[in-house]
């Protein structure tokens, strides 16, 4: 089963081989080559080649293009703000003072537009048989409030009328991105609206079920599957979101995974979710990152389910972190023992480490949660055979796997902190990225005995 | 008489028409600015938080409800100002520097009004020196930053260090999206809190007692 088949399969409610994984990277896919946020928000050659090193790297089941809520609301206007370490923000919004309706609908080929579609397609065609691609398109409620401002709270009580005909233009606005996205190879259209959870189950059902359902109807028509994000503590929502017929719903942690399931579950939907981005993903380690996938797999009746981060990934998100998610979520029995015996702390290393002073040879010791399994330990360690056999000098080449106890230990005594790691004579070579051919030899090369 | 439960229900419908008329009708029968304050208008804010707080209503009600109260305070001010009224605190509010969101940050500006507390709104994107010249201007009690992003709270460190070496005596609170308790902790913030009516409480209570 491809990972592509295994979202689809989920999401249209068949049993499959293990569980989809679906790392939601936006700018967080560029720390892995090394480009900051903005570059590849807005260059589409470094966008590609970032996803494609998410895609070899974290190997998700599906994953979006780009995660950028602003490319709609630049085009109708809004003034952005850049940072390097996270998608643009709103600075203005054009409707502020003016009561008047827009009427424009952007083009394929208007600002990011066109590149978020270019790399659709470029994706659709490398990655695309085997992963599922999610095209972003911001929701129209908060497209409605990029092109209006906060206002539009204030407007749903006093101008109700108003609100309904804005949010009959985003909806048209959202129908045509979709459209773009599906034509240009997009299996999922992700309709992102965070502001979904700052408004009320009657405000949800007066202004919002309408055109969101309508909406989905779209996306269905055109054959492609639909997915509702929301963030935020969305929790009385989650029922009237539903009701909207999306194909799937995705929601963060401030939401309870296994409350929202049940309700899910009675409408025949999948949930996807909620891993913690702060708390867990960008300040946790990896022990923590598998075992908060294990619990949360562990708190739900099993099907519909995919599971991924809450939200968007904070850019610097340690990439051993992401590693850990997807052997949890992959190889969920191998994580659960590994979590089980880092709860475990006292455990005893009872071995002995190498005389790294007095080695006769080169040592390169490769950390790996499991080679075989895990994506980027397969990788680290081909690298580490690939140069040693390269080098064709003697060298001392072992892999410690972190499914072993001892090795865990082990570790704990080494300092290992990311997996996997290289080492080389005791000291640390590389983590979680892994080198090329080449950086390796030299590296072995330099710190040969 | 003016009905101070009535008063505090029309707020918590966002209801400014008739709050204002009520609080007119109570001004002229003789009723202190404050007492129409501590009795109907943060009353009905004080409920709105709870509710808030409780998933019951959401944040257009919240504004329409702070509508409602300025509306009122439009009469009370002047009045409460030529009486002397004692301030009860000062409030030092603004989104960190980087970040532009602002919804919970205005959440928190109304809760904090809703207690009687003064507040100095700086805005959204605030360098950590801003924060630190307007609560020594103002001698407030306490500064509450604001955050939605991962990257920008970083920023809420900045503001802590820049408070100590001031050496202002004023405590700092943190909340946003991200925020958590450990994160409070581990910048060395004073306080964390989860939503807008629990911020205004510990900064009724910080002010209470400074």
């Amino acid at each position: 089963m491809t990972g592509r088949e295994r979202v689809l399969q989920t999401i249209a409610g068949h049993r499959t081989d293990s569980l989809p994984w679906v790392p939601f990277t936006g700018v967080h896919a560029g720390k892995l080559l090394g480009y900051d946020a903005k570059k590849v928000s807005t260059d589409v050659d470094a966008l590609v080649a970032s996803a494609l090193e998410v895609n070899r790297l974290y190997h998700p089941d599906g994953q979006p293009v780009m995660f950028d809520l602003q490319i709609e609301a630049e085009v109708l206007g809004c003034e952005l703000v850049w940072s390097d370490d996270g998608p643009p923000s709103v600075k203005t919004h054009p409707l502020a003072e003016t009561g008047d309706i827009p009427s424009r609908i952007p083009l394929p080929d208007e600002g990011r537009i066109a590149m978020h579609l270019e790399a659709s397609r470029r994706l659709k065609k490398s990655i695309g048989a085997s992963t599922a691609l999610y095209g972003i398109c911001c929701g129209p409620f908060t497209l409605a409030s990029h092109l209006r401002g906060t206002e539009i709270f204030m407007d749903m009580m006093l101008e109700p009328a108003y609100v309904h005909e804005l949010l009959s233009y985003t909806k048209e606005v959202a129908k045509a991105v979709s459209g773009y996205l599906i034509e240009a190879g997009i299996d999922i259209v992700a309709v992102v609206d965070p502001l979904i959870s700052q408004i009320s189950p009657s405000h949800f059902a007066q202004f919002m079920e309408k055109p969101f359902t309508e909406l989905f109807e779209h996306i269905r028509a055109l054959g492609a599957t639909s997915s509702f994000f929301v963030c935020g503590n969305a929790t009385m929502n989650i029922e009237p979101m539903c009701r909207t017929k999306c194909d799937s719903l995705s929601v963060d942690e401030n939401v309870n995974l296994a409350f929202a399931k049940k309700i899910t579950d009675t409408y025949g939907i999948s949930i996807g979710g909620n891993i913690p981005l702060t708390s867990v993903m960008l300040f946790g380690n990896q022990q923590d990152n598998m075992k908060t996938v294990v619990d949360l797999i562990d708190s739900v009746p099993s099907g519909n389910l995919i599971i991924s981060p809450g939200c968007d990934m904070p850019y610097d998100v340690p990439i051993e972190n992401v590693i850990a998610v997807e052997h949890a979520v992959h190889e969920t029995e191998s994580a659960r023992s590994m979590v089980r015996h880092y709860q475990k702390a006292e455990l005893a290393f009872t071995g002995t480490l190498p005389e790294y002073d007095k080695l006769s040879k080169p040592l390169v010791e490769v950390f790996t949660l499991d080679s075989a399994t895990c994506a980027a330990c397969t990788y680290m360690w081909a690298a580490a055979q690939d140069a040693v056999a390269q080098l064709g000098r003697d060298i001392d080449l072992i892999e410690y796997k972190y499914t072993v106890p001892q090795n865990i230990a082990r570790c704990r005594e080494m300092g290992v902190k990311q997996l996997p790691s290289i080492y080389i004579n005791g000291n640390l070579a590389f983590s979680s990225i892994i080198p090329s051919r080449e950086e390796l030899m030299r590296t072995i090369g330099e710190g040969s005995v | 008489m003016a009905d101070m439960q009535a008063l505090s229900e029309f707020l918590q419908r966002g209801k400014a028409k008739e709050v204002k008329e009520l609080v007119q009708q109570a001004v002229s029968e003789g009723l202190s600015a404050e007492d129409i304050l501590d009795q109907g208008l943060l009353v009905g804010m004080n409920k709105i938080g709870v509710k808030f707080k409780n998933n019951e209503v959401f944040v257009p009600e919240v504004l329409i409800a702070a509508r409602a109260m300025n509306a009122g305070m439009e009469i009370l001010k002047p009045l409460l100002a030529a009486a002397n009224a004692q301030n009860r605190g000062t409030v030092v509010l603004g989104t960190v520097k980087g970040d532009l969101h602002d919804i919970g940050k205005n959440l928190v500006g109304m809760m904090l009004k809703g207690k009687g507390l003064t507040v100095i709104d700086l805005g959204t994107d605030v360098p950590p020196e801003r924060f630190v010249e307007a609560a020594a201007k103002h001698s407030a009690q306490i500064i509450a930053c604001s955050a939605l992003l991962t990257t920008t709270m970083k920023e809420m460190e900045k503001v802590v260090k820049a408070v100590k070496s001031a050496g202002l005596d004023v405590k700092v609170m943190v909340g946003g999206a991200p925020v958590t308790e450990a994160f409070k902790t581990s910048i060395g913030a004073d306080f964390y809190s989860p939503d807008a009516a629990t911020a205004s409480e510990i900064a009724l209570q910080v002010c209470r007692n400074a």
